[in-house]
């Protein structure tokens, strides 16, 4: 089978990013190519966070007006994949949070990133570049401290793939 | 990342720490009146030991432990009972370092003790009081 064919648990999904503090990101074909994904989607990529939120395409449309005419028109426009709020539980040592926390820093470092979900057999890859835009720390003494990024992901820049 | 820790080592733990704040009064895991012969004496048991688990198939990809040990603080005396249960309190609620000591001991960030209440058992003729202690545990 090319794609899990099972209705999937949220904690099937995990996020990967590239290695490097000076990574050269996937091209966007190879965004769709599973086999240029996976070999990102290994564990010493892992990011060890808490939740995979939402992800995607966003949203964007014009509305269109004639006078006289009753009902008006919808056009999809440019809309951007889907920024993503990710919390992680804080290891100040963890290297690929490290890597979250210098991008943050620059600003301007495209890396990519992947989301694998999988059913235990099949997989299916997410893979988008992306920017880190935020990164914080929450030390709620009530659990672990949490650190926080945003990763907006660049326009036209994702791909879906999976294994065969 | 964070592994699942040891909870062997957190007893080794409970044990090092309560006997070393309350001595010479002995501290027993999970035994009662039927064991524990001497006027006064305080027994643990350990609970809630939970790591969170968060998304993905790396078994390792956890948040932190946060355990909850109860103490029993028995006494043949009332006076007893809340002397030895506040000497439990003073030294452990809000402690942040190491616990256990040097042998058993690994670092905790904060023990949050709270002091639950206090009773009589007639069948054993026994003061009690009852205490909760939950360890932040980096990870």
């Amino acid at each position: 089978m090319a794609l899990p064919n099972k209705v999937l648990p949220g904690f099937s999904a995990s996020l990967y990013c590239q290695a490097s503090a000076t990574p050269t990101p996937l091209s966007t074909a190879n965004l769709s190519v599973y086999a240029s994904t996976s070999a990102l989607a290994v564990s010493a990529n892992l990011l060890p966070v808490e939740a995979i939120p939402a992800f995607g395409q966003d949203d964007a449309m014009a509305n269109f007006n004639v006078a006289g005419s009753r009902q008006s028109d919808k056009i999809p426009t440019q809309a951007a994949p889907t920024s993503m709020t990710i919390t992680a539980a804080w290891n100040p040592a963890d290297a690929n949070l490290l890597l979250m926390r210098g991008d943050a820093y620059n600003g301007t470092i495209d890396r990519t990133f992947i989301i694998s979900a999988t059913d235990g057999t099949n997989i299916v890859n997410y893979a988008f570049n992306g920017r880190v835009g935020q990164f914080s720390v929450d030390p709620n003494p009530t659990a672990e401290a949490k650190c926080t990024f945003t990763i907006h992901p660049r326009g036209n820049q994702y791909g879906w793939s999976n294994n065969t | 990342m964070a592994t699942q820790q040891n909870v062997n080592q957190y007893a080794k733990a409970i044990q090092a720490q309560l006997s070393g704040i309350i001595t010479p009064v002995p501290v027993y895991a999970n035994f009662n009146r039927n064991f524990a012969t001497q006027n006064d004496f305080v027994t643990w048991q350990l609970r809630n030991v939970h790591q969170p688990v968060y998304t993905g198939q790396t078994q390792s990809v956890k948040g932190i432990d946060t355990p909850t040990f109860q103490m029993s603080v028995f006494s043949t005396t009332m006076e007893n009972s809340f002397l030895n249960a506040n000497k439990i309190l003073q030294a452990l609620h809000g402690y942040s370092g190491l616990f256990g000591g040097a042998t058993h001991g690994f670092q905790i960030s904060k023990a949050d003790v709270v002091w639950l209440y206090n009773g009589y058992d007639n069948e054993i003729n026994l003061f009690n009081i009852f205490m909760d202690c939950t360890l932040y545990i980096p990870t």
